[in-house]
């Protein structure tokens, strides 16, 4: 019995999403933005067709989108998640092992059959997530993760293989190794990719080949790790359990500057409160807090500005952060900068298993249990009625601070008042 | 506008509503002999929604299927893993908007079928891009819906 990699991944996840609840977009050329409606993040394969390529700004492209007709939508992302858990749990069920790799991606290990053939099993995977969830994926397989993420690659480009390609079981795996260029290599780095390209070595069947004393001069353990994957021994094993975070950063940019005080508290400290809630989820406590700002890269004089405090007792508390926070906020702003992004940083992460109590403990232990059912009901009216329903006034936003998303579509699978419309 | 409370997410950890079957009286005195025997409720997820993961939610708009009980204004329940099948009231996807309609196959021809009169059966080779998207499982309806309309 030999293991196969197999890296599943939806094709243009957030244009597919939008796609698949909105029948009126289906056929038509969409585009997602980024947060804050700032660059093209997904296409659908209409658009790509138009030949509107990725990481565009929106500004720039804005009255070229319109005059081709495209659907423009701002990201999405109660709908993306809601739709990634749902591929993610189908996938869980019909793959031996999976490790979640990204909002849309994910390695699955699997044994392969005797007459060594994978496809008949991928393609009744692609099939099944389609009929379930109505999402296109494509699945690359291979020996090792980058091999199954270099087939993965050859499965969306190259239309007749149907989004399923197995590096494998091809007769000539030469062949598409060299029409990969090294570049495209997963996990090579710029650094890596550029000396390549000095030495001569454009495709990954190049890379593969080389000497490894080679590599192993210039790059030690992490380039020879990179051509054993490519050889199909597998060095990057699946990560089953992610590890514990070690820090959780909120930060947004700004639907328009911020030049006071006042202003930047309030958006630190919604960006404190909604933190705060992060670690709760993740059953963690922060030991630090890092505040940080900073105007447009474009700007002069260019600013930017942290600032960290050390807390005596790792918290999860909103109110206790939210004082810490004040103090680093202060320190960090300066008037006359236009900043346009503030963000917090939890750091020194501990799980709220084991808590260590202090001398120093302002709470008692009736006090800290009285706070934990506070933050634990608040964190439940928001998860009902939606996020918001009851805050901190230090995090009330004024109209116009939160994120631009102008062109958003709206929490289709994941709130009653917000779900499609079928007509009977 | 006033809008009705959002329902949580669908998970497949999915929050559990337990309606007690049996409540008993608090009385001073002996433990009811009752209590032994309440140990479920009625979870209306789980008796609604068999497949989370496939399961979506429609707003019925219009009245051509008024005669199969689906009435204007009702929350449909759909899972798009069953297969469609002839007698399957299913959601399909036609001229870029959800329509639902009963799929019926007649002298070997599928229709797409109202259950009202006035709406004329949709054969479906007619239609050069149509896609049957889901099955409805459940229409849920409110009685007193102009009491509580939205």
């Amino acid at each position: 019995m030999t293991q196969a990699m197999a890296l599943i991944d939806g094709n243009n996840f957030y244009a597919a999403c939008e796609q698949n609840l909105n029948p009126s977009l289906s056929g038509r050329p969409v585009v997602v933005l980024s947060n804050n409606d700032g660059c093209i993040v997904a296409r659908s394969p209409e658009a790509r067709g138009l030949g509107i390529s990725m990481g565009q700004p929106y500004f720039k492209v804005r009255h070229e989108l319109k005059r081709l007709g495209v659907v423009v939508c701002s990201s999405n992302y109660a709908l993306y998640g809601d739709m990634s858990h749902r591929l993610m749990s189908l996938l869980e069920k019909h793959c031996e092992q999976l490790e979640v790799y990204s909002i849309d991606e994910a390695f699955a290990q699997i044994h392969r059959p005797h007459d060594w053939d994978l496809r008949p099993w991928a393609r009744q995977l692609r099939a099944l997530i389609h009929q379930n969830i109505g999402l296109p994926i494509a699945i690359g397989i291979g020996s090792s993760k980058v091999q199954a993420k270099l087939a993965n690659h050859i499965a969306k480009t190259i239309s007749i293989h149907a989004g399923v390609f197995d590096l494998d079981i091809t007769k000539n795996q030469d062949f598409w190794l060299k029409t990969i260029e090294i570049e495209n290599v997963w996990g090579i780095g710029r650094q890596m990719a550029r000396w390549c390209r000095m030495k001569g070595i454009n495709t990954a069947q190049q890379l593969r080949d080389m000497p490894s004393n080679e590599l192993h001069a210039k790059f030690g353990v992490r380039g020879i790790r990179l051509q054993n994957e490519l050889r199909g021994k597998i060095c990057l094993p699946l990560k089953m359990i992610p590890p514990p975070k070690q820090q959780t950063c909120v930060s947004r940019s700004f639907s328009r500057p911020v030049t006071s005080l006042k202003e930047l508290h309030q958006v630190v400290s919604s960006h404190v409160i909604r933190a705060s809630e992060k670690l709760r989820k993740q059953k963690q406590r922060a030991g630090a807090i890092t505040v940080f700002t900073r105007t447009s890269p474009f700007s002069k004089p260019f600013y930017k500005q942290s600032a960290t405090t050390q807390l005596n007792i790792p918290s999860n508390d909103t109110s206790v952060l939210l004082k810490a926070s004040l103090g680093l906020t202060k320190q960090i702003f300066q008037p006359y900068h236009l900043l346009i992004k503030a963000g917090v940083l939890m750091q020194k992460l501990q799980s709220t298993d084991h808590l260590q109590s202090s001398l120093l403990d302002p709470y008692n232990s009736e006090d800290r249990q009285r706070r934990e059912r506070l933050m634990k009901t608040i964190d439940k009216l928001n998860e009902h009625y939606g996020n918001g329903t009851m805050s901190w006034a230090a995090g009330a936003l004024k109209q116009g601070w939160e994120m631009r998303h102008e062109r958003m579509s709206s929490a289709m699978t994941t709130q009653t008042t917000r779900i499609p419309i079928v007509h009977s | 506008m006033n809008f009705p409370k959002p329902l949580a997410p669908l998970r497949e950890n999915r929050p559990q509503l337990f309606i007690p079957l049996a409540i008993e009286c608090v009385s001073a005195g002996f433990p009811s002999p009752a209590d032994d025997y309440i140990n479920s409720g009625i979870d209306l997820n789980e008796e609604l929604i068999h497949n989370p993961t496939s399961t979506f939610f429609l707003r019925v708009s219009g009245h051509s299927m008024s005669n199969a009980g689906i009435q204007d204004g009702d929350l449909l329940v759909v899972d798009r893993s069953l297969n469609p099948h002839p007698g399957h009231i299913v959601i399909a996807v036609l001229d870029g908007a959800f329509t639902l309609k009963r799929l019926a196959l007649k002298n070997e021809t599928l229709y797409l079928e109202a259950d009202h009169p006035n709406y004329p059966p949709i054969e479906l080779w007619q239609y050069e891009d149509v896609q049957i998207w889901g099955v409805a499982v459940h229409s849920i309806h409110h009685l007193n819906s102009i009491a509580t309309s939205k």
